[in-house]
């Protein structure tokens, strides 16, 4: 058993892998909620809460996130710089014009546990606002994760076939007026 | 070397409050500050150190169970199956491993775990198809307890 050596084990083991996730149409919490279990580990049977096991994950086209409702709106961002005064509230659309990677940023430190790891773990999320991503990070990167929801197709991806055969709640009359 | 046994073997072994002092700061002495060496501080902090022990003994089982949980909770995402699922349908075929053992086969025994998955999702296959009426049993597969005559 000499020549067995079980640093390699060790090494596969505690490797960190590198995670891709595609922001595009998905809603940024459930994007969160996939970030901050990788980045802490939780996917792992190994996992601990010391032993800091957390992967990298790297979130491209975060400016295509996609809220439901009418979050863009009413969702308010508070924060307060500590001086008299400084308390300001921005719209998530607000937000999102200003930095289009601080919405799913925000979601995913939400979601960490807050403890002195909360920094560190942050450290091994890399959002991108579009799919262009530098060539290093491209180069580590190990698994795609599938989106969490399905992207909508708009009416310019549907051939003429598909939008003939939908079917129609009401067929206009002839001498019908479009407005 | 250390002594231990040395001061009772001198005749005089000096008065009964050093003996008192020593008793707490003995437990005191990893403690952080003066707390480690002044008898006032340390008779306090012993104190609420004992209590925090008392009450960390039972907290360990607790915390145990929750780190087993979500360990067993990782491994069976792994298969596409979720924790509940796992474990109401492993108790439903009576398989009578705890949580700290199933935790253990995730680690160190992976293949013996994703048969233990294989056994719930069959078990889970077979609960679907009774609901919907038809009680056919899994081909190749003991998921359901046995009934001795």
């Amino acid at each position: 058993m000499s020549s067995f050596s079980r640093s390699a084990q060790q090494w596969a083991t505690f490797g960190r892998s590198w995670f891709l996730i595609d922001a595009r149409m998905q809603p940024p919490g459930k994007i969160a909620t996939m970030c901050a279990i990788r980045l802490q580990g939780k996917h792992k049977p190994i996992y601990h809460a010391l032993s800091d096991c957390g992967d990298h994950i790297v979130v491209m086209n975060t400016k295509q996130i996609a809220f439901s409702g009418n979050k863009w709106e009413q969702k308010v961002y508070s924060s307060h710089s500590g001086y008299p005064g400084g308390f300001k509230q921005l719209t998530a659309a607000q937000l999102h014009h200003k930095d289009p990677k601080a919405i799913v940023k925000l979601a995913v430190y939400g979601m960490l546990p807050k403890n002195l790891h909360r920094r560190t773990m942050m450290q091994r999320l890399h959002i991108f606002p579009d799919d262009e991503l530098p060539e290093d990070i491209r180069a580590n990167l190990t698994e795609e994760l599938p989106q969490p929801r399905e992207v909508p197709r708009t009416l310019s991806e549907y051939t003429q076939e598909e939008i003939d055969a939908f079917p129609r709640l009401w067929t206009p009359p002839e001498n019908y007026k479009m407005k | 070397m250390v002594f231990l046994s040395l001061s009772s073997w001198i005749r005089s072994r000096g008065p009964d409050r050093y003996w008192k002092v020593q008793e707490i700061i003995k437990h005191a002495k990893h403690f952080r500050g003066r707390k480690n060496r002044c008898y006032t501080l340390a008779v306090k902090a012993v104190r609420r150190a004992f209590v925090y022990a008392t009450k960390g003994r039972r907290l360990k089982k607790r915390n145990m169970r929750t780190l087993w949980i979500s360990r067993i909770a990782a491994a069976s995402r792994e298969h596409g199956m979720k924790y509940p699922v796992l474990m109401h349908n492993l108790t439903k075929t009576s398989v009578q491993l705890n949580r700290r053992v199933i935790s253990d086969l995730a680690i160190t025994e992976p293949r013996s775990f994703l048969s233990l998955a294989k056994v719930a999702r069959a078990r889970q296959q077979e609960g679907f198809r009774a609901a919907l009426g038809d009680g056919k049993e899994p081909a190749g597969i003991f998921s359901r307890v046995v009934l001795l005559q």
